[in-house]
């Protein structure tokens, strides 16, 4: 152990080390691993090391038919599975030329944001551990409880719904869900205030965060970055604003912004978020209108789709999800690319922003970014 | 927002300037904020510094199509102007034989990890990218498994043993 010495015997002097971070759940949701390069307690280099949760989702897609395709897509993102089965429905819907009633595009919106609430939520709990806030984790993760409720009530599934589908989404609501769902709103909103005084607004969140892994508005768009992580620098950018989709056209919201672009501002740009999410769910519940959920589509065992290609988008709760779909006239889709909002920012961006960093940060540094690894490895 | 009329001028605008600024251009708008433009491979790096210097500064992805029956594998280059509001599907079709292609890492620093992975799942060889290593694939030693002639069920009885059930 003669080097091992040398570290506690000249002072300054250390050596590097290579340490294998991950890939148990840590710093990120989802299995994940980083190659760490350290010298005492600073990072010198990291390296990305993905695949662990690599399931096939794009070849599989190849060799199943476009209904069974349906329960396969929510799968690629744990924590936030709607905004896939919105893409996968839309991306049909538009090489077959299907048209949405307005009312499946009001449910869709409820459930995509309710779908967000639950995506932060859950973050805030693992962020929150991150940094010790142990207490604080508990409440949100708590409260997320209540939101898998209303997707049991929903769609009865807790954590994948399979339910937004080509033509609309797959049932009605049910009689008392209106009611439900405001007062799980009622109790977030009163529930904010809380987190606020105990995390947000508190004076060991900010010094921890502030000035920690910080990406200017240039650097995070020439490095793909979206979502919650470029609006955390300044650019004031949403799908749902500048491309809209369901029916957020129709919906009065903010996108909240930050400059700073640390990881304190992506903390507070998600904190923010999830009051709009709030107002937008209770809007779409105000003025959800009737007629029919669904537009009958075809046989689904001889349903084929005519050849072409489309890009549809949506705004996750990452950011920019999207879904590249071409098809040959046949009954499966010929070729399915899905890019996911973590997938810049969970190998180059991750990469560049632990360089310096200090050892107990890179956890909460993985985790301001928000990274999802099963968008990653698909 | 933009009216939809307001719309069509812009994305028309755009494909002028494409099909002017370069030869064997093919462009379509299929529908509003979308809009597909086909080049030789040659062209490709000239048609994407043409976007970036319009204002198409987020590269969104890079998506590869097997087109076995061609003999052609197909790069698809996704980009998003932040300004125009345009999603640009900039598209070229390359060999399928020992496939090589220019890496366009110099105008997308991200490209890095999508030209890896279409590396890796395509055999695409990019030139000038530096990090062409393993992504997801864990000692991997067969053919590209996102081609279109990659014997998956082979694949999978092989490794997993699976056996074909009478139905």
């Amino acid at each position: 152990m003669s080097s091992a010495q040398t570290i506690a015997g000249a002072g300054r002097a250390t050596r590097e080390l290579e340490m294998y971070f991950g890939p148990q759940h840590v710093g990120m949701v989802g299995n994940f691993g980083i190659v760490l390069t350290v010298e005492g307690d600073t990072v010198l280099r990291a390296r990305a090391n993905p695949g662990y949760l690599h399931r096939g989702f794009e070849k599989l897609m190849e060799y199943r038919t476009y209904i069974q395709n349906f329960p396969l897509v929510c799968r690629l993102n744990v924590m936030d599975p709607d905004p896939n089965e919105a893409l996968y429905a839309m991306a049909v819907e538009d090489l077959a030329g299907l048209e949405v009633p307005e009312r499946a595009q009001y449910i869709r919106t409820i459930v995509l944001e309710l779908s967000r609430v639950s995506s932060h939520l859950l973050w805030m709990w693992a962020y929150g551990n991150m940094l010790g806030a142990d207490t604080f984790g508990q409440w949100t993760m708590g409260d997320r409880e209540y939101v898998l409720d209303l997707f049991e009530m929903l769609t009865g599934g807790r954590v994948y719904h399979t339910y937004i589908w080509p033509g609309g989404v797959r049932r009605d609501v049910p009689p008392g869900f209106a009611e439900k769902t405001l007062h799980v709103l009622d109790h977030l909103e009163s529930m904010l205030p809380e987190y606020d005084s105990l995390f947000f607004n508190n004076r060991i969140f900010a010094d921890r965060t502030k000035g920690v892994a910080a990406l200017g508005r240039d650097d995070a768009v020439a490095l793909g970055v979206t979502g919650t992580n470029l609006r955390a620098t300044g650019a004031c950018v949403d799908t749902r604003k500048d491309d809209p989709y369901a029916a957020y056209a129709d919906l009065d919201f903010e996108v909240p912004t930050r400059q700073e672009g640390d990881s304190y501002a992506r903390a507070l740009v998600i904190r923010m978020e999830v009051e709009q999410s709030l107002s937008i769910i209770r809007q779409a519940l105000s003025r959800l209108p009737g007629g029919p959920a669904w537009t009958k589509t075809p046989n689904p065992f001889k349903w084929e789709i005519p050849a072409g290609e489309t890009y549809v988008k949506v705004e996750s709760a990452r950011g920019e999800a999207g879904f590249y779909m071409v098809s040959n006239g046949s009954d499966k889709p010929y070729r399915v690319h899905f890019r996911g909002p973590s997938y810049p920012t969970g190998i180059l961006v991750l990469e560049r922003l632990l360089e310096g960093a200090r050892l107990a940060d890179v956890g909460h540094i993985m985790l301001s970014l928000n990274v999802a690894a099963p968008e990653i490895d698909r | 927002m933009r009216d939809s009329a307001g719309a069509a001028v812009v994305e028309e605008d755009q494909k002028r300037r494409i099909v002017a600024g370069l030869r064997e251009c093919r462009a379509s708008i299929p529908k509003q904020g979308r809009l597909v433009a086909e080049v030789p491979r040659d062209s490709l790096v000239s048609l994407l510094l043409l976007l970036k210097a319009d204002g198409f500064e987020h590269l969104s992805m890079i998506s590869c199509v097997d087109w076995i029956d061609a003999g052609e594998l197909e790069l698809v280059y996704h980009l998003w102007s932040y300004e125009k509001k345009i999603h640009v599907m900039a598209k070229t079709r390359i060999g399928r034989e020992a496939p090589r292609f220019l890496s366009i890492l110099p105008i997308f620093r991200h490209a890095q990890t999508y030209e890896r992975e279409i590396h890796e799942m395509f055999g695409i060889a990019f030139e000038g990218n530096p990090r062409q290593v393993p992504f997801l694939l864990d000692h991997w030693q067969g053919p590209p498994p996102m081609r279109k002639d990659f014997d998956l069920r082979g694949h999978a009885k092989e490794t997993f043993g699976v056996e074909e059930k009478a139905v």
